[in-house]
């Protein structure tokens, strides 16, 4: 008998499936980036692009969602802030001990070829140092704007500067250049240069004033929810009204997307599904 | 809206076959909804107990050969705030909705029915056979008929909406079952939740997959259980079945019609096809009933019928 078109279909996406399976690798390295933040390598090529994530377990309970901060034919490394049970665990681990990993998951950053502004703050300027090494092969002209709540708090200063890109600190404390935070310089940067594109990623407070002062140039988020399932079949990380599932059609979202999204800037979910609302203005560079 | 997909379930009329079965993208109104956008002509929420529950700790779903292992262990909001995500819903959709309850007492499936009462649920469903939480809460209802008949039967004294009964594939015989929930007056079954509950080992870290080491298992190797329990139930009961168990293409679909089925669960396709596969599978149905000249889903013939007919016509 003749294989229907949606049987050919359900095989090649099985055989897709059956790819996406789960890693078994040891910690090549860490890395104290500062006190609350580690980067781990592993020795695996990922295929993976700025903006996916992997989940990552160490089967002691819990299994969560780390943006890859970087990712090449070599390696591919995740940078972990210590904020509870999980990740605190992780900050225990040594080099040689296994984590099982599967992904990676979502969407990616699209590349503009032009003269882009990236924004980061906390630990969401790890993904961004993947974008801009991205961005810089396809010949992108790349500003960088690094916020952090105190000197103690920047990381990965030493990885941009080691790129050809023009890159700005920023601390809430002002203890380093400049004082303040990564969407002031923002605005500052955005009234002098016209930039073809701008890519974001930290706390919801940060993407949510940058949001506001953005006049009409196109950008990218890259968000969180809570996660679980990672395959989107839970709802875990449904986003309002779309219906947006962050960990299959993010967590990168575009400005068409993210302004039709009433949940952005207001409320996310926890683990139970409940709502739980922002208090705006805090947690903005954590 | 295509005409041959419409149908009539319980009195309420549906524009699809295709349910968005429990704990599927049902956390929020909004994934709910994103369902019935793509085609699903109903939808059932996640399974609300009284308190709100965070679940398992993760790992809590796995791939594995032909299906998924998942142990949410129920985790949802609580029924208070379960049912304002279902108002919210229903501002923004009309398709029908089945709001899911899981309790193990008869007392607490009455206090959820009292809350469900209150709000715009066109269906009550009680969830009886959730096989991820055998810990905390010991084997399923559904193992047992005298249970599952005094449940339903509390439930239908109070409820103002028809009721549905999802059993558990996880027994030697669900006929006793099936009619026990019949008898005690449910107004539907749904077949079947997920089965096992099964295992992964992971092998090189001798750990077990999921953190809560065991999980139910979904997906399309269930589909030939899930067919077998339907046509069985099928041939026993008269109440209308919902048909869910590893359908993910419109011929699985007609195969769970012919099986029985009135409706047609579509849950874990939805990580294998995309959010798209409600409307694909519609299309999928629509081809065959062009293709053999089914004007609606009642022409569909059922199996049991069918076998019937051949007997009588071989004694004529
Ligand atoms: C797409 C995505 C990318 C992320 N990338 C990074 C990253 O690169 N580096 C990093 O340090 N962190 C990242 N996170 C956040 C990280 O997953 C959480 O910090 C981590 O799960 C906390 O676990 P915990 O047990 O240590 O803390 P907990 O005490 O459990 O929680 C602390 C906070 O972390 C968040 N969180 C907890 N569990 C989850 C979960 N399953 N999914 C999402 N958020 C959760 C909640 O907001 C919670 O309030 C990312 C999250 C998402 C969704
Ligand atoms: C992640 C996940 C969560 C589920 N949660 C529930 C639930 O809360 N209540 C319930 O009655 N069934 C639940 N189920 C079972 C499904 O509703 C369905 O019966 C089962 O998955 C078989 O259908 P499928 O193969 O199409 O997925 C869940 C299934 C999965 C995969
Ligand atoms: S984490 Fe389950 S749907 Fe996204």
């Amino acid at each position: 008998m003749q294989k229907s078109p949606s049987l050919k279909i359900i095989l090649t996406e099985w055989y897709r499936i059956m790819k996406s399976k789960r890693l078994i690798l040891p910690i090549n390295r860490i890395v104290r980036e500062c006190r609350d933040v580690n980067t781990y390598f592993f020795s695996h090529q990922l295929e993976a692009k700025p903006g996916q994530f992997v989940m990552v377990t160490d089967y002691e309970g819990g299994e969560k969602p780390f943006s890859l901060a970087d990712s090449t034919t070599a390696e591919f490394a995740i940078t972990v802030k210590r904020v509870g049970q999980f990740t605190s665990r992780l900050f225990q681990k040594k080099a040689g001990e296994y984590l099982a990993l599967r992904g990676p998951y979502g969407s990616s950053f699209f590349i503009c070829p032009h003269r882009v502004l990236l924004v980061g703050g906390g630990y969401g300027t790890p993904p961004l140092y993947f974008l801009t090494r991205k961005l810089l092969e396809a010949g992108s002209e790349v500003i960088v704007v690094n916020g952090a709540r105190s000197g103690d708090d920047l990381i990965f200063c030493e990885k941009f500067r080691a790129l050809e890109v023009n890159y700005h600190n920023i601390t809430q404390s002002g203890c380093l250049d400049r004082k303040g935070t990564a969407v002031d310089l923002a605005r500052e940067l955005m009234n002098t240069i016209k930039f073809d594109f701008i890519y974001a990623a930290g706390p919801e407070p940060m993407l949510k004033a940058l949001q506001e002062i953005v006049k009409d140039t196109e950008y990218q988020f890259l968000m969180e929810r809570y996660m679980k399932c990672a395959i989107g079949i839970c709802g875990s990380c449904t986003m309002d009204p779309l219906g947006i599932r962050l960990c299959v059609e993010g967590p990168v979202l575009s400005r068409l997307q993210i302004e039709q999204l009433s949940e952005f800037g207001h409320y996310h979910r926890d683990a139970t599904g409940a709502r739980i609302y922002f208090n705006n203005g805090q947690g903005f560079h954590d | 809206m295509n005409q041959l997909l419409r149908t009539d379930f319980l009195g309420i009329e549906v524009k699809s076959p295709l349910v968005l079965p429990a704990g599927i993208m049902d956390m929020s109104y909004s994934g709910m909804a994103i369902a019935a956008r793509n085609g699903a002509g109903m939808v059932t929420s996640k399974s609300f107990t009284l308190e709100a529950r965070t679940g398992h700790k993760g790992p809590v779903v796995a791939e594995c050969e032909g299906g998924i292992l998942n142990c949410m262990g129920l985790c949802n909001p609580g029924i208070k705030e379960g049912l304002r995500e279902v108002e919210q819903f229903r501002k923004n959709c009309e398709t029908p909705v089945i709001v899911s309850v899981f309790a193990t007492s008869s007392q607490d499936f009455i206090t959820l029915t009292e809350h469900v009462n209150n709000s715009p649920a066109d269906f009550l469903e009680l969830n009886l056979s959730c096989p991820n939480v055998y810990d905390e809460f010991g084997i399923p209802l559904a193992a047992s008929p005298g249970q599952v008949s005094s449940i339903v039967r509390a439930v239908k004294s109070i409820a103002q909406m028809p009721v549905i009964a999802k059993l558990s594939p996880n027994t030697p015989d669900i006929l006793p079952i099936a009619r026990a929930a019949e008898d005690a007056g449910a107004d539907a079954l749904c077949l079947i939740n997920t089965l096992g509950p099964g295992m992964l080992i992971d092998i090189r870290m001798v750990r077990p997959v999921l953190y809560n080491k065991f999980g139910g298992l979904s997906g399309p190797c269930l589909k030939p259980v899930a067919l077998r329990l339907i046509y069985q139930v099928c041939c026993e009961v008269r109440i209308p079945v919902i048909g869910t168990g590893g359908v993910q293409c419109g011929e699985d679909a007609i195969e769970m019609l012919m099986a029985g089925a009135s409706l047609v669960g579509v849950g874990t396709a939805v990580y294998i096809r995309g959010i798209e596969v409600f409307s694909a599978i519609n299309r999928e149905i629509a081809v065959f009933m062009k293709e053999r000249n089914y004007r609606n889903l009642a022409e569909i013939p059922k199996l049991k019928d069918h076998l019937d007919r051949m007997v009588q016509d071989n004694e004529e």
